[in-house]
């Protein structure tokens, strides 16, 4: 109403069509880092789904394997006691923000990886096991859950990429700061002790 | 002392490679994430790289194969390869499926026969939606009675059309499909159209605050009484357009063949000889 406030208004007009115009440029990208971010759930779900199915294959291979080769016991014993230990450990909601809760995870399941690589190691040693129908069935399922399970992670650690780069470059970081401040990086996969030396066996 | 000697071998390596599997999930999580792989383009249902096939074994398979397909909507494609890049045929083989969709966009119901015959490997890559039927148990006994004595004995044609039989036969069992055929074709054409039109909207919206930035452009010389023009509305709407196409865009074999879009994880089993 008042001329000094028309003379604003005029005055913040270009600067604020400017800013207009850039957000808009930029504008798209406000729903990019919760995209990002369902995405990233989603493979982590897959990622459990199937550690779980691998667990679910355990009891049976442990079962085959007793049935042939009973006096292992320590090596049955500790694959059922890391598959327990696995599957009943609490994954907290946020455990893909939270790197404590991660890494019990992970070391965890390399534990589980680990148990289950010595006892398929020394099943070479029984013929009448590795003859056995039922333990090929079970050895080419856990195959198939291990390739499973490597592709779930490479593509968790894909859309982990994508999510925290998009939170930390422009014009994501924008974002990020005006409106999604609570978001926080999440946890990617590193190397576990246990995989990394495989249990060698001499043929 | 035979016997127990083959058994070991075999078994030996299915061991060795569920070692290599689990030391590759290792190297694996350590690698940065290059994609500098090379994919064969998909020339076909039968994809020759490594020209192993004569004309009439890939003829026959490819009608074998679209024969599938208009029966179940299972894609199913089958490629020899020239060279696994350095990669395991494990890694190589969901990233090819992955780029090339083979299998039905939602349904993920692709499979590939995948043939590597300078590294001596074979694998059939399940795609999600097929990995009930076509088990991991069930691909391994495909493979190693039907496909690896035959590539042992350097019957590439014969172990391959054996193989395709195989697994034709396992997916062919699903008799539900057949009834819901028609009905999942007309579902999928729709959802497909569906996802043309997203970059529209898109569009639209920037179109509606380009409309808007006009307007603040427009005001000031209209004067206190000022308001938007009439020339201002000859701002064309795209919706106003007739380009909402919605036509198939080729996933349903009419002329070429390509992939309908469908998504791997890994599923399958492999074998070397």
């Amino acid at each position: 109403m008042s001329r000094s406030a028309i003379a604003i208004v005029r005055g913040v007009r270009l600067p604020a069509l400017v800013l207009l115009v850039g957000l808009l440029v930029s504008g798209c990208g406000i729903n990019t880092i919760p995209s990002y971010e369902e995405t990233a759930k989603a493979k982590w779900s897959e990622v459990q789904n199937q550690y779980q199915r691998r667990a679910d294959l355990i009891p049976n291979l442990v079962e085959t394997v007793k049935g042939y080769a009973k006096q292992e016991r320590e090596v049955l014993e500790a694959v059922t006691q890391a598959r327990a230990r696995a599957t009943s450990l609490q994954i907290p909601e946020d455990v893909i923000t939270n790197p404590e809760a991660f890494k019990k995870f992970q070391d965890a399941q390399a534990q589980l990886s680990g148990a289950l690589g010595r006892l398929l190691a020394i099943s070479e040693k029984y013929p009448d096991l590795k003859s056995n129908q039922n333990f090929l069935a079970l050895q080419s399922q856990l195959e198939g859950t291990e390739n499973r399970i490597a592709v779930a992670r490479r593509d968790y650690i894909e859309a982990v990429r994508a999510y925290n780069t998009e939170l930390r470059t422009f014009p994501g970081v924008i974002w990020y700061k005006l409106l999604y401040a609570g978001n926080k990086p999440m946890e990617t996969f590193t190397v576990a002790e246990d995989v990394q030396r495989p249990p060698q066996v001499k043929f | 002392m035979i016997g127990p000697a083959r058994m070991s071998r075999r078994s030996a390596n299915i061991l060795a490679r569920l070692l290599v599997v689990l030391f590759g999930l290792v190297v694996l999580t350590a690698v940065a994430f290059a994609q500098s792989l090379t994919f064969p383009a998909l020339s076909g249902r039968v994809v020759d790289d490594a020209n192993i096939l004569d004309a009439a074994t890939r003829s026959a398979l490819s009608e074998k194969l679209a024969a599938l397909e208009d029966k179940t909507t299972d894609q199913f494609v089958v490629v020899t390869l020239k060279s696994l890049q350095g990669q395991t045929i494990e890694t190589y083989g969901y990233q090819l499926g992955r780029h090339w969709g083979i299998g039905q966009k939602g349904k993920n119901n692709g499979v590939l026969l995948i043939v590597a015959p300078n590294e001596r490997k074979v694998r059939i890559e399940v795609g999600y939606g097929l990995e009930g039927t076509l088990t991991d148990a069930l691909t391994k006994v495909i493979i190693e009675n039907a496909i690896t004595p035959r590539f042992r004995a350097n019957d590439y044609a014969g172990g391959i059309t054996r193989g395709v039989d195989d697994v034709i036969q396992v997916l062919s069992g699903d008799t539900e499909l057949f009834k819901q055929q028609t009905a999942v074709k007309e579902a999928l054409r729709r959802q497909q159209s569906k996802d043309e039109y997203a970059p529209l909207f898109g569009l639209f919206w920037f179109a509606l605050l380009a409309f808007i930035v006009f307007v603040l452009l427009q005001a000031p010389r209209g004067g206190r009484r000022g308001g938007p023009r009439g020339n201002i509305w000859i701002v064309p709407f795209p919706g106003s357009a007739g380009s909402w196409s919605s036509g198939s865009s080729g996933g349903f074999s009419d002329g070429g063949f390509s992939g309908g879009g469908g998504d791997f994880g890994g599923g399958g089993s492999s074998g070397s000889w």
